[in-house]
């Protein structure tokens, strides 16, 4: 590889290179399909389960936005799915068209005619839906951006993946690892105890020391799945960069997994079992920060989920490019420069979705990067295509292939040589994209790039004062 | 009683009856829904209501959007103001007003009259014509048809009665009062209700993602 940026100059890597990770992913992910449980109820049941899902998390909210559609056809212009293909089923606002048909019988005001009028709802068609509330929709919000009554169609798209929950027609690689998650507590193994295993091998063989279950910290700090399981520099960065800043940190083996596959499918009583431990264990520890690992909807599920008060809890909530943001801007975070242009893209979850812009792009300024934004950037930046579990759907490969093309054109457009993500989800969407295109741009993970340029010893510091 | 006499009796004031109790049923209907609460901590403790700013700025595309709406925005504002002027300019819609709540204020000549109705409906026919030249991205229902000639209706047969083309003078009023009463009539149970609907589902989005710190 001909990476412009070099990292500075370190040991010889302990963990593979986040190309074999994703290699290795892609070998795991094909064997959740033949993981994924049946059915289990009769089909009346199923769909009636559906309904009352979506009836009973139907407010005001839900019902205006259900009623406001006027079928003007912006938000096509803003999807990425719909403007890859061109197909009319992906466009946005079809989305929502099971929903709005079960509103008008159940709940709206006009149900009385509805239920004369129309059909009563099958559970074929919640079938059909499935590839609409999946496969096509990374509940991004871009076409909220674009649309005249400002429809929230992606928290649509969301209560109907809690009805095909209660209907069980997740797709076959989220229904694998909810269960998995469900019943074990781990996504693709990521227990426990590999998770002390893999803080063994930090400080073993990178001589890193990470604070494990610590009774009490100022900051305890998530990991995720893909650093568990694949991308060990993932936590091995998280852990330079935390001993760099010299807090007080500690992860904890009781809550420490980002990834949530109960808000990925949308089973929210699953949602709840992994949220609660990791509020509970920052609770014990007396953490004043909690940072979330580079896992883009890992900050929904935990900072900006509306079933969580966050204003009650003791602590702050940060996704991890918003904590090395703030001390980056507080000066705390001793860099050395950045060679060459690089661009940003903006993890939907965290960005639109998030309202993470400055900070990410603070950490870029303090290695004096040569930074320079996408074409469509911050509230208006295109998803990767990848993103609220659609990087594991294999029937969804078309779509995401076809949808990272976007990207592809805008970062060629920006003329970088490399482009950060903060997500594991987007980076591995991006890593796929890469390969398949034969791209030429390197992609880097935040956390990761700024353990790669800490300066950590006296000649380096030196060096970089002189410099400046 | 003749044609003429129905539609401007029974038939304009029943639909406008209907279009008053419609749209308070629809709107308390859906309004009176619990409101669910979002608990996570607001980005910053007083930035909510910057939320509600959303309501006015989206009466414009921004940027990032503006060429790949341009046609739909042009042709819609076209539509809607010419529609309006429509509505409250000419003199004859004046008096009408007039008879039932007293209020009056001075019209437009004639001929800016039928410039403002020609506008609408051409604006209206190119509107449907990009709707049928595009299915995929319109995703048309009946509805979408059906609310367009019941819109139509009123702006053709008001410019056919007044340039004395189709049936004789009074029945071409006639029509086009009744064509103005389904209108009315039709209004609350459509997607005309966006009339009401834009204010409140851009507010909530405004305000949702003001939450977190974003300008939508």
């Amino acid at each position: 590889m001909s990476a412009q940026i070099e990292p500075v100059a370190g040991p010889a890597p302990i963990f593979p290179t986040f190309e074999q990770v994703f290699q290795g992913f892609a070998n795991q992910i094909g064997m959740l399909r033949e993981m994924a449980p049946p059915p289990t109820m009769p089909d009346e049941r199923r769909l009636a389960r559906a309904i009352d899902t979506l009836i009973e998390e139907t407010n005001a909210d839900e019902a205006v936005w259900l009623e406001s559609c006027i079928h003007c056809g912006q938000c096509t212009t803003a999807c990425h799915y719909f403007q890859a293909t061109n197909e009319a089923k992906y466009a946005p606002m079809r989305k929502m068209d099971l929903y709005r048909k079960v509103y008008r019988r159940e709940i709206s005001p006009m149900r009385w005619w509805f239920r004369l009028v129309t059909s009563p709802v099958k559970l074929s068609e919640f079938e059909e839906a499935q590839e609409l509330v999946y496969d096509s929709c990374s509940e991004c919000g871009r076409c909220t951006m674009v649309c005249p009554m400002g429809i929230d169609t992606a928290s649509l798209v969301h209560h109907m993946r809690s009805a095909m929950v209660a209907a069980e027609l997740i797709p076959p690689e989220l229904a694998a690892l909810r269960m998995e998650q469900k019943q074990a507590g781990t996504v693709f193994g990521s227990s426990a105890e590999a998770l002390k295993k893999m803080v063994g091998i930090i400080r073993d063989q990178a001589g890193v020391d990470i604070p494990l279950d610590k009774d009490k910290a100022d900051v305890m700090v998530l990991s995720s799945a893909v650093d568990l399981v694949g991308n060990g520099n993932g936590l091995l960065a998280t852990a330079k960069v935390m001993n760099h800043l010299g807090v007080d940190w500690t992860i904890r083996s009781d809550g420490f997994e980002s990834a949530n596959f109960g808000l990925l499918s949308g089973d929210m009583a699953l949602w709840k079992q992994q949220a609660d431990p990791i509020v509970e264990a920052a609770r014990k520890v007396g953490a004043k920060t909690l940072v979330i690992a580079e896992c883009g909807h890992a900050y929904p599920a935990l900072r900006w989920n509306p079933m969580l008060r966050s204003g009650g809890l003791p602590f702050e909530m940060m996704y991890m490019s918003e904590y090395l943001g703030k001390q980056a801007k507080a000066g705390r975070l001793h860099l050395t420069p950045l060679e060459g242009k690089i661009t940003y893209h903006d993890p939907c979850k965290t960005g639109r979705r998030g309202g993470a812009f400055d900070e990410p792009r603070a950490v870029l300024a303090a290695m004096d990067a040569d930074f320079v934004e996408l074409p469509a950037n911050k509230e208006y930046n295109w998803c990767c295509g990848g993103g609220a579990g659609i990087f594991l759907l294999e029937r969804a490969t078309r779509l995401r292939d076809e949808s990272f093309r976007i990207k592809l054109r805008q970062v060629n457009e920006t003329g970088a040589e490399g482009v950060v993500v903060s997500c594991a989800s987007c980076r591995l969407n991006f890593e796929a994209g890469r390969q398949k295109n034969h791209w030429d741009k390197q992609v880097y993970s935040l956390v990761e790039l700024v353990a790669d340029h800490l300066i950590d010893d006296d000649s380096t510091a030196a060096a970089a004062g002189a410099q400046s | 009683m003749s044609l003429l006499e129905f539609a401007r009796g029974p038939a304009i004031h029943a639909s406008l009856i209907i279009l008053a109790a419609g749209i308070v049923m629809r709107l308390v209907g859906v309004l009176m829904l619990t409101r669910g609460a979002d608990l996570s901590r607001p980005r910053d403790a007083f930035g909510n209501f910057k939320g509600y700013r959303t309501v006015f700025s989206r009466a414009w595309p921004s940027d990032e959007f503006t060429t790949v709406t341009r046609y739909q925005t042009v042709v819609a504002y076209l539509f809607h103001l010419a529609t309006l002027g429509v509505v409250v300019l000419i003199v004859p819609h004046i008096e009408f007003i007039a008879s039932l709540t007293g209020l009056s204020w001075p019209g437009v000549p004639n001929w800016i009259g039928v410039a403002l109705g020609t506008i609408a409906l051409a604006s209206l026919i190119a509107l449907i014509m990009r709707r049928l030249g595009k299915p995929a991205v319109y995703n048309s229902t009946v509805g979408d048809y059906v609310t367009w000639v019941i819109v139509a209706l009123p702006l053709l047969t008001g410019l056919m009665a007044f340039a004395h083309v189709g049936f004789r003078y009074e029945t071409m009023l006639a029509l086009h009062i009744l064509s103005a009463a389904l209108l009315f009539a039709y209004m609350p149970f459509s997607k005309l209700m966006h009339a009401f609907w834009f204010v409140f589902s851009r507010a909530q989005s405004g305000v949702a993602y003001a939450h977190k710190g974003v300008r939508i």
